[in-house]
Order: structure tokens, then sequence, then C-alpha cells
């Protein structure tokens, strides 16, 4: 029923991504949910669903599966190590870090696409997008805290 | 090296390789068959979007439209206005003048100006005052019936109580089965028609008129209708309330008549 449930969720998540933009820029919610799922669930878990999520949002982009399967499943991860290991949680840390990983799953899959496809935008127009998709999800950073130990 | 690095580590090697292998060569898309779905929910969503956007879209176009006609609509409406105006003030002149022909009792007719400042009290300023032959006590009609009677009265100006005034009585009878009674105000829209023995026979709809016992007002003058008989009360007097057929939130003239 859960896994139901995140299902319905994801899919969601993909319709509001590809019905909302600010300045032409389409935001990156799946990576929010990637994080959100990383602080919530731990490391594997994180990586299991973000890496689901990445290869989903791969199939529905029309491009080669890889790019966010790399970059949702190391938000799961990475999301999970920062809550967990690096800090104690604040909402203004809540906001940096979820903004960090946004902008490294944008990084990650700007990358892998110029390397083993081709670049998919210019270097400027690709900085323009990471950093109005990172602010964009800045502050859902303040909601999505780790469960108290 | 622990078990979740070599995972990670594993992670990022199968994605690398995963991504080399289709470089060049077709794209693997597991998940594929969702995008029909995806694009119908989009297509819904779309059509849900327009159906609500449309009509505002609609109104946007015919902003500018609406804004010329309606600057050209408001010369003609005052235009119009005046006519009506004038129309509607010849037709009540033309009541009163008829009423005065009719009313041998006729002392003037008078304009309401204003409210009473009293914001408790239902009276209202006419423009007649003793200079014009009014005096206390005088009793104000229109052609529907009775409108109240004069309860002060200086040099250019009086002050009219309306029979729906909490302070108003006069004497009364039902016009069909002559039953007597008096007749007071509420202070709202309704009066009260007060001491009609629970024995008579009073109906809904009944006409109420003065009785001229009071020996204030001329006899047979309509007051109004009655909407609602109470005979379930306590005591040995029905409950009945009266609509009056003059309402001095639209009366504009009024005819002042003396008793004889």
């Amino acid at each position: 029923m859960n896994y139901i449930l995140w299902a319905v969720i994801i899919f969601f998540t993909i319709i509001i991504q590809g019905s909302v933009s600010l300045f032409d820029v389409t935001p990156n919610f799946t990576a929010v949910l990637a994080y959100y799922l990383g602080v919530k669930r731990g490391k594997i878990n994180g990586m299991f669903f973000g890496s689901f999520i990445g290869i989903v949002e791969d199939s529905l982009s029309y491009t080669f599966l890889g790019p966010n399967l790399l970059s949702k499943g190391m938000i799961g991860y990475l999301s999970s190590l920062i809550s967990s290991k690096l800090f104690i949680w604040t909402p203004v840390l809540g906001i940096i870090s979820i903004s960090i990983l946004t902008i490294t799953d944008s990084f990650i899959v700007f990358v892998s696409r110029s390397v083993f496809d081709i670049m998919p935008v210019s270097i400027g127009v690709a900085v323009f997008i990471i950093l109005i998709q990172s602010l964009l999800n800045a502050p859902l950073g303040i909601f999505i805290k780790p469960d108290e130990k | 090296m622990p078990k979740k690095r070599l995972l990670i580590l594993l992670f990022i090697i199968i994605s690398i390789g995963l991504m080399t292998y289709q470089s060049g060569r077709e794209h693997i898309s597991p998940f594929q068959f969702l995008s029909n779905t995806i694009n119908r929910f989009h297509e819904l969503k779309n059509s849900i979007k327009n159906f609500v956007t449309s009509p505002f879209k609609t109104l946007l176009l015919r902003e500018e439209e609406n804004k010329r006609l309606k600057a050209e609509l408001s010369g003609l409406l005052k235009e119009q206005q005046k006519f009506i105006e004038a129309i509607q003030e010849n037709k009540r002149l033309k009541e009163l003048l008829s009423l005065k022909e009719r009313e041998h009792r006729y002392v003037t007719a008078a304009r309401i100006i204003a409210k009473s400042i009293d914001p408790w009290s239902n009276a209202v300023i006419l423009d007649k005052g003793t200079k014009d032959g009014v005096a206390k006590d005088m009793v104000a009609i229109t052609d529907k019936g009775l409108a109240g009677k004069i309860s002060s009265v200086s040099y250019s100006y009086s002050y009219l109580l309306p029979l729906t005034d909490i302070n108003f009585s006069a004497g009364t009878r039902l016009r069909d089965s002559r039953t007597e009674g008096i007749i007071s105000g509420t202070g709202f829209r309704k009066c009260k028609l007060k001491y009609i023995h629970y024995e008579e026979d009073v109906k809904k709809g009944d006409v109420v008129i003065t009785s001229g016992l009071d020996l204030l007002f001329p006899p047979g003058i309509p007051i109004g209708y009655v909407s609602k008989v109470d005979k379930k009360g306590v005591g040995i007097f029905q409950d009945i309330e009266v609509i009056p057929f003059v309402n001095n939130t639209w009366t504009e003239f009024v005819m002042i008549i003396k008793r004889e």
C-alpha cells in the first residue's frame, strides 16, 4: 500500500513538474522527493527510491537511461548522509542542504548528458537553470527535517 | 570498506556503465509506457485549465469594448434618467392633483425632504409649515391611504409621524366586518391592530380603515391590510399584524388634510 502511495506521489510530482515554470525553467521537484526519501528513510532506501524516481524520469524524458538514475540515487544517499552525520538540523541548514543537493542533482544530469550524449544547453544557460531550480526548491528545505532519534 | 560505501560505489559504476552502454546506441526506456498516461493527465489538466480560464480570457478581450460601450451608455443613461425623473414626478403630481380635487379637506401638498435626526424615530420632515396652513395633529395621506399625522410644526417645516412609528395610534375599523380597534406602530414596517376580541372573525387580507372615533383622523381613510392573525395568545384580544398601504420609504409627496 505504501509503495502504491509513493508511486502515485511520484506520478503527480512529475505531472506538477511538467506543469509549472519560472522564467521558462522547469522546477526539479523530483530531486526534493529523493531528498525527502533520503532524509526520512536512510541512505540505502534513499538511494534505492531515488534511483527508481530517476529511472522513471529518464524514461519519461525520452533521453537515455542513467543521468537522473545516477543523480537522484546520489541525492537520496547524500541527503541521508548530510542530515544524519554532518549537522544538527535547523531550518536554515535545511534550506542550504536542499539547495546544494538540487545543484548537485542538476549538475550530475548536465555533466552526464554532456559526456555520454550531447550538451543539452550552453554552460551559461545551464548555470541559470540550476540556480533557478535550486531557488525554487530551497523553501521546501524548511519543511523536510529528519525524524528525531 | 563499509557495505554502504561499497554499494554507492557499485551504484555509480553501474550508472556510468549503463550510460556508456547506451552511448551511440538505442536508448533504454523501461517506463516509457507511462508517458501516455502522463500525457493524458496533462491533456486533462489543460482541458480543465482551459475550461476555467477561457471565460476570463474572453472577459479580458471584451474589456476594452466594454469600456467604450460603457462610456457611451453612461452618457445615454444620464439623459434617460432625466426623462424618467420628469415622468415620475409628473405622475406623482397628477395623483396628488386628482386627490386634491376629490378631497375637500385639503390643506396643502408637501414633499418629504428628510428623515428625522433621531435614529430611533420613523418621523420624516416635510417642506411645509405654519406659513402653508399646516398645524399639529393634521392628517397626512397619499393616494394609497393614510401616511401619518403631523407631530410638530414650525414656520416652514413640519414633522410627520408615520403610522409605523411606535408613538403612532389611531382608531380603526375593519372595512367589511366593521369591527373596531386601535392601530399602533411597531417601529418597523408593520403595525399592530389592538383590542380586537378573540371571538371576532378577522381574516388575512381584511382591509383596515380609520374609524373617526378618535376625533383626530377622518373616517374611511384606508390604512392597510391584515397580514397575520394570531388567536392563540394569552388574553381576550387577538394579535393582529397590519401592513400599511403607504410605505414611507417610497413616498415622496403627501397631502395634508384637516379633520373637517
